[in-house]
């Protein structure tokens, strides 16, 4: 391994050397047990998009057995088998795992590891100008226990009794009692995986805020800081505050599902509500945890391809420190109709729309953003004004929730699986995307198609919408969350058409997802090497030639100015990378202009 | 039963929106659910439109600069200040109506208790004189599996029904909720009423009036085990004679005519 690529920042004046050199690592350290963070970046990407299939594939199911509750699904009974699948239908019990696991998976292996261990990883030393993180060797750990405990839920499908069936909210009692929920082993893996799980994400967020307070180039300011790595930055604070709650209340419900305690069991002297009350106060910061990277995503693309400095800045800061904040005082939100004191539904109705305001703000000032731009519509531009207008609806429609009396309507219905995959697919996935198609060239030095990608885009977006913008008429219409066959139900019986419709796009949406991989797998078999700052961006990993070696910069950068100085009147090129020294003249002149700017 | 391929048989009125009120609470939840529909509606168009409109107005064209603004300090304030305000609204809005809910229950209203169950409805009727006998939850077992205390002489005249709700049209029924096992959810789509039923607790603040006739379905909202996708209960709203006509059939003979009918009281 090479020296410690830690450093202060008063080193980094003295680091003079051109590249490392190092002693060609083997395949072994190279690429399996890496402590360089852009390879762990990109192992983490790798197992997340794993995990995506079959995160996405129990989606399908899940699908089919709503829409198609007595036809069998063809190959099912071949490649899951009894007992879960009989004749190729899913037994309805094994229905609730599914559903379950499909959460977990989403939540926990896919949109976290990929959003944050993969693009926290791969852009924060980059984009600030450090040599790696602050703790490299920590980062392969916080890897390797995540792809522990990916290992450990995967398991849990064929442990006796089968994976977790109680939701991915895993709401106690029905969780801690072996009793009732038949599951017990899969159940406590559950437990003993997110707990895993959770050191991943902490030993990820302590690297990440340790990285990002003390190795910033020298002139890196932190309001110069691109807001990709703001939003990890504040992502990393929430990880740190809330995993450990879920963490701890993880072992609590492993202790009183296999070693005969009773925090949650009401029959025992516990409380089901304190589980909803610990896995909600993880719960809700979770959410933002899940979208922060995205918006920072976004709002790292979008002044790129409108060639426009990102509108208000600070305020963009400002509201995602908001959201940070207010973010831990409304998991309530989630409990009005819990059984929880009436009163406390006013006050985390009262928080609750006050968080809403940051995020109004963030939407509009990408609006702001495109506001006499210059626009050119590639394909990560595509997938990232596609986040903003999906998140303008799932944003609007939690507006419903947050107001306790329609919350009595709502709750629990397919209205508000509408909400969260409008959040959670239309911005979360569509960001990941968005950031995939972007730092491709950096990743790996060559660009995607563009016109594989648009069509990717377009299906996407037109599926999406598709596919869960019914939901929210099926949720109004009384429809339930997490039944395994409406029909069996008189007053669902004629929404079944609805819930078909949903079902199909839900399968051409999955399926479309497949033309990412092949563009993926063609570009990197056959694509031409490109230019090392292809999209003439401003933010320091634009410098770097590709392959970036282990060390990152042969020079530690000086930055000079923020991220975002595209199209300053009185240049002609139409783009200032942060790290590029201005005459004395030029500078003047872009203080002058940036002076008028606001 | 065939395969229902795109061919569901049609049982109930609605497919497109909230199925036809049956509760008087259900007046304000769709009050409130409509302003937000139309508030958002706007705020939808807008800003979707604007949205498009840019893409289209600002896409990149020959000999056009972007313009160099960072942003814009009073559009700030204005889109800070705006959603602030209009969800300051809607917050002293839904209080209101939350409250107007939160009340105890007229003193006249029908008295009912839902026990949930894996997977089933326990439904106890207070009978003639409209007072639940006592029950505990640290009584319940296989025998008493509502843990009633059969010594309370309120628990005379009350009777028990398993997934099969009868109650009366235009009167005020108060629910009272507890749970033998997991959590379950009271759930009625045309009341527009939710309520978790939480084992270890007991919900007493549930009461409303049904507005119409109708049959319902009383069905399970909160995930409560692998039989959850089918524990349903039938719930229906009758007339006040069809409703006397159902206690007195079920309503246990009395033994001996010893306590006086109790006055009605509430239980808060």
């Amino acid at each position: 391994m090479s020296t410690a690529p830690a450093e202060t920042s008063s080193a980094h004046h003295h680091h003079d050397e051109t590249h490392h050199h190092e002693p060609e690592l083997n395949f072994f350290w190279k690429y399996i047990f890496s402590t360089d963070h852009k390879m762990i970046g990109l192992q983490y990407f790798w197992t997340s998009l794993a995990f995506l299939f079959l995160g996405g594939g129990l989606a399908l199911l899940v699908r089919w057995k709503i829409a198609f509750p007595e036809v069998p699904f063809p190959i099912l009974s071949w490649v899951i088998g009894a007992p879960y699948v009989v004749d190729g239908i899913i037994q309805p019990g094994f229905y609730n795992m599914f559903f379950t696991m499909h959460a977990t998976i989403m939540v926990f292996f896919v949109i976290m590891p990929a959003l944050i261990g993969g693009f926290g990883n791969f852009l924060i030393p980059l984009q600030i100008g450090a040599r790696d993180m602050a703790f490299p060797i920590l980062n392969g750990v916080s890897y390797w226990l995540y792809l522990l405990s990916g290992i450990m839920i995967c398991a849990s499908f064929i442990v006796p009794g089968g994976a977790a069936n109680s939701g991915w909210t895993s709401y106690a009692p029905l969780s801690a009692v072996e009793q009732y929920n038949l599951t017990a082993n899969g159940q406590a893996l559950w437990c003993l995986s997110i707990f895993v799980n959770g050191l991943a994400s902490i030993a990820g967020a302590v690297n990440y805020i340790t990285t990002v307070i003390n190795m910033r180039a020298p002139g890196m300011k932190m309001l110069r800081m691109p807001l990709t790595v703001w939003s990890l930055f504040i992502t990393a604070i929430l990880l740190l505050l809330a995993v450990p709650i879920l963490s701890a209340a993880g072992v609590m419900l492993c202790l009183d599902l296999k070693m005969g305690t009773s925090f949650f069991i009401p029959s025992k002297g516990g409380d089901a509500l304190l589980w909803q009350h610990l896995f909600w106060f993880f719960g809700h910061p979770e959410v933002y945890i899940m979208i922060l990277p995205a918006m920072g995503i976004v709002s790292e693309i979008m002044p790129v391809f409108a060639r426009k400095p990102i509108f208000g800045y600070k305020a963009m800061v400002y509201a995602m420190a908001a959201i940070a904040v207010i973010g831990f005082v409304v998991w309530g939100h989630h409990m009005f109709v819990s059984g929880m004191s009436l009163t406390l539904s006013v006050i985390f109705t009262a928080s609750t729309m006050l968080i809403a305001v940051p995020s109004a703000i963030k939407v509009f000032n990408w609006l702001g953003t495109l506001w006499r731009g210059s626009i050119t519509f590639t394909t990560p531009m595509l997938f990232s004004i596609g986040f903003v207008s999906m998140f303008i609806i799932g944003g609007l429609s939690g507006i419903f929730m947050a107001s306790t009396p329609v919350d009595l309507f709502i709750h629990h219905t397919y209205f508000i699986v509408a909400h969260i995959h409008y959040v959670l697919f239309g911005g979360s996935i569509m960001s990941l995307f968005a950031g995939l198609y972007f730092w491709f060239p950096k990743m790996f030095g060559k660009k995607l198609d563009e016109g594989l990608g648009k069509i990717h885009f377009v299906l996407t977006f037109l599926f999406m919408n598709l596919t869960f913008f019914p939901m929210h008429n099926l949720g109004m219409a009384g429809m339930m969350r997490r039944i395994a066959d409406p029909t069996l139900y008189e007053h669902l019986r004629n929404l079944q058409p609805i819930n078909q419709f949903v079902t199909i796009c839900a399968f051409i949406l999955g399926f479309s997802q497949l033309i990412f991989f092949y563009n993926a797998y063609r570009t990197l078999r056959r694509g031409k090497k490109c230019e090392k700052n292809p999209w003439h961006a401003n933010t320091l990993e634009w410098s770097l030639e590709y392959p970036i070696g282990h060390g990152n910069f042969p020079k530690i950068p000086t930055v000079y100015r923020g991220a975002y100085e595209y199209s300053v009147p009185g240049f002609a090129q139409d783009y200032i990378p942060q790290d590029q020294k201005l005459s004395q003249e030029e500078e003047s002149r872009l203080q002058k202009a940036m002076a008028s700017s606001h | 039963m065939a395969p229902s391929f795109l061919m569901a048989e049609s049982r109930v009125e609605n497919v497109w929106g909230a199925p036809k009120l049956a509760s008087n609470i259900g007046v304000n939840v769709d009050w409130l659910f409509n302003i937000i529909l139309w508030l958002t509606g706007v705020v939808f168009f807008a800003t979707q439109a604007l949205l498009v409109w840019f893409c289209v107005k600002y896409r990149k064209q020959k000999g056009v600069k972007a313009s160099f603004s960072h942003g814009n300090n009073f559009a700030e304030i204005v889109w800070t200040t705006t959603p602030a305000v209009i969800f300051v609204g809607l917050f002293i809005y839904s209080r209101h109506v939350w409250n107007e809910f939160h009340v105890p229950a007229p003193s006249n209203a029908l008295k009912i208790e839902i026990v949930g169950e894996q997977y089933g409805w326990n439904i106890r009727y207070a009978g003639k004189d409209n007072v639940l006998g006592k029950a505990s939850d640290k009584a319940m077992n296989k025998e008493n599996k509502l843990g009633l205390d059969k010594t309370d002489p309120a628990a005379a005249d009350d009777f028990e029904c398993y997934n099969d709700m009868v109650i009366p049209v235009d009167r005020p029924v108060h629910i009272v909720m507890r749970s033998r096992d997991v959590i379950h959810a009271f759930y009625v789509p045309e009341f527009r009423l939710y309520q978790d039923m939480v084992p270890g607790r007991t919900i007493e603040w549930v009461w409303f009036i049904p507005t119409r006739k109708g049959n319902f379905t009383l069905a399970c909202s909160q995930l409560c085990g692998t039989g959850h996708y089918n524990m349903q209960g039938k719930l229906d709203v009758v007339t006040a004679e069809e409703f006397e006509k159902f206690s007195a059939a079920r309503a246990p003979k009395p033994v001996a005519q010893t306590a006086p009918a109790t006055p009605v009281t509430t239980v808060r």
